[in-house]
Formats: C-alpha cells, structure tokens, sequence
C-alpha cells in the first residue's frame, strides 16, 4: 500500500492488492470492536455524579454515538466506493481536506477500540511476532492506522 | 378587634457559581500532536500555550485545560469528547 500526499491538501491512498483492501475496511469493524461498550459510552462514563452523570448519559452520550456512527459510515462508503470504482476495477482512495476529520475519527476510534481490547500501552517497539496471533495481527492494524494518522496530521490537518 | 401588624423579612442570599475545570486525561492512543491541534482548535489557545498543556497531560496523566462557569465548561467537555479526547468535569477548587 503507497500513501502520499496530494497538491490539493489531500491524500491519497493506493491499495495494491486484496489484503490492502480488507486492512482497509478493518477500520469501521475494528472501530466497533470494543467489547460491546462503545466509545461514547466510555467518554459519558468519565463524567462523575457530582459532575451530572445522569444528564449527560442521557442527553450527551447519544448525540457523540450518532456522530461517531456517521464518521464510520462516511468512511466505509468512501473504502466502497473506491473498491467498486467504475472502469477497471479499484482505483485509488483519495482523501480531501474536507473529508480529513470523519477519517481521522474512525482510525481513532478504531485505535482506541483495539486499544480497549488488547491494552498496548504507548509502545512503539513491540515485536507482533511474540504475540498471538490475533493480537499481533490487530497491534501491525493499529501501527497502520497511527501511520496515516500522522500522515493527515501533518499534510493535511495542519 | 385586635391590631393585625404585619412583620416583613426579607433575606438577601448570594451565592457565588463555583467555577468548574475542564479536566483532559491521558491516553495512549491519542498523538500528542492531535492533543495540541484539538486544544488550539476548541479554546483558540497559541500553539505554545497547547504544547505545555499537552505534554502536562502526557507527563502527568492529567491537566487542567481551562476553567470557568459551568455551563461553558460542560460546551468545553462535550466538545473535547466529540474529537475523543478523555475528558472529565470537575470542581476547582
């Protein structure tokens, strides 16, 4: 897989071939992956009693679902769409500047999924081949997802 | 018929709003550098201003990132938690 930069502010992102393509629609299942607590309800839960837990359960965490939801489904459509583009099979995902924040959002929330269910820490330099199978494979998605991530972050958020 | 008098008190009571803090957490998924871009994006702060608060929450596992009435406050949180920043609201002290 090649990302780069484009002149317009974006990124583009080349997917060479079917495994490229499914570490790319791992993002929206990694993302929901959290052991059956999303992440609006992990934010809502740092909210004290003192602090109005109850309102913001009810009032707060639903709204941060809903727009949690529609970043993933934003992307996802995007993944699809570039999978099934006309003329020729795949073809490249682009990533504008106004497209920039639902993508940061879902590899973040992917991150922090897998994070919720593997507890990596902050370590850079873990080898995944010491690790089982399914963590190793989930902590090189996670590194791949960090990548692009600074990629955005420096390209084009910036 | 007796005399009826009326006896008025009245009681003046202030009590002053406390202030909240808007309270960042550490995390180890979150970039340092998307903590600083999000802080200067929601408060406005100079960049400098959002390193030292991003590297006190990596440092110190928390910091404080702003404090004031409660309702702008909870504006403060919600939108930290909506770039998925873990966030808590606090009384300051």
């Amino acid at each position: 897989m090649k990302a780069m930069p484009t002149l317009e502010g974006g990124l583009r992102i080349d997917a060479e071939n079917v495994g490229d393509w499914t570490v790319l629609r791992a993002i929206v299942a990694d993302a929901g992956a959290a052991n059956g607590v999303d992440l609006a309800s992990r934010l809502g839960a740092l909210i004290s009693e003192e602090a109005g837990a109850e309102d913001w359960e009810e009032y707060i965490v639903p709204d941060l679902r809903e727009a949690f939801q529609d970043e993933l489904a934003q992307v996802g459509a995007n993944i699809e769409s570039a999978i099934f583009e006309v003329d020729g099979g795949p073809g490249p995902l682009w990533i504008s500047r106004e497209d920039v924040f639902p993508w940061y959002s879902a590899l973040n929330q992917a991150r922090l999924s897998l994070e919720e269910i593997f507890h990596f820490g902050p370590g850079e330099d873990i080898d995944p081949t010491t690790l089982p199978p399914a963590k190793g494979a989930a902590y090189i998605r996670s590194r791949f997802y960090c990548a692009i991530q600074g990629l955005l972050l420096d390209h084009v958020m910036k | 018929m007796a005399d009826t008098n009326t006896l008025t008190h009245t009681e003046e009571a202030t009590s002053l709003d406390v202030p909240w803090n808007v309270v960042v957490h550490d995390d180890p998924v979150n970039l340092m550098g998307y903590v600083t871009f999000v802080l200067m994006k929601i408060f406005g702060y100079e960049k400098k201003k959002a390193d030292i608060l991003m590297m006190q929450v990596h440092r110190q596992g928390r910091s404080i990132v702003w404090t004031g009435e409660r309702e702008k406050a909870e504006f403060y949180v919600q939108q930290l938690q909506s770039h998925q920043l873990k966030t808590s609201l606090e009384k300051a002290e």
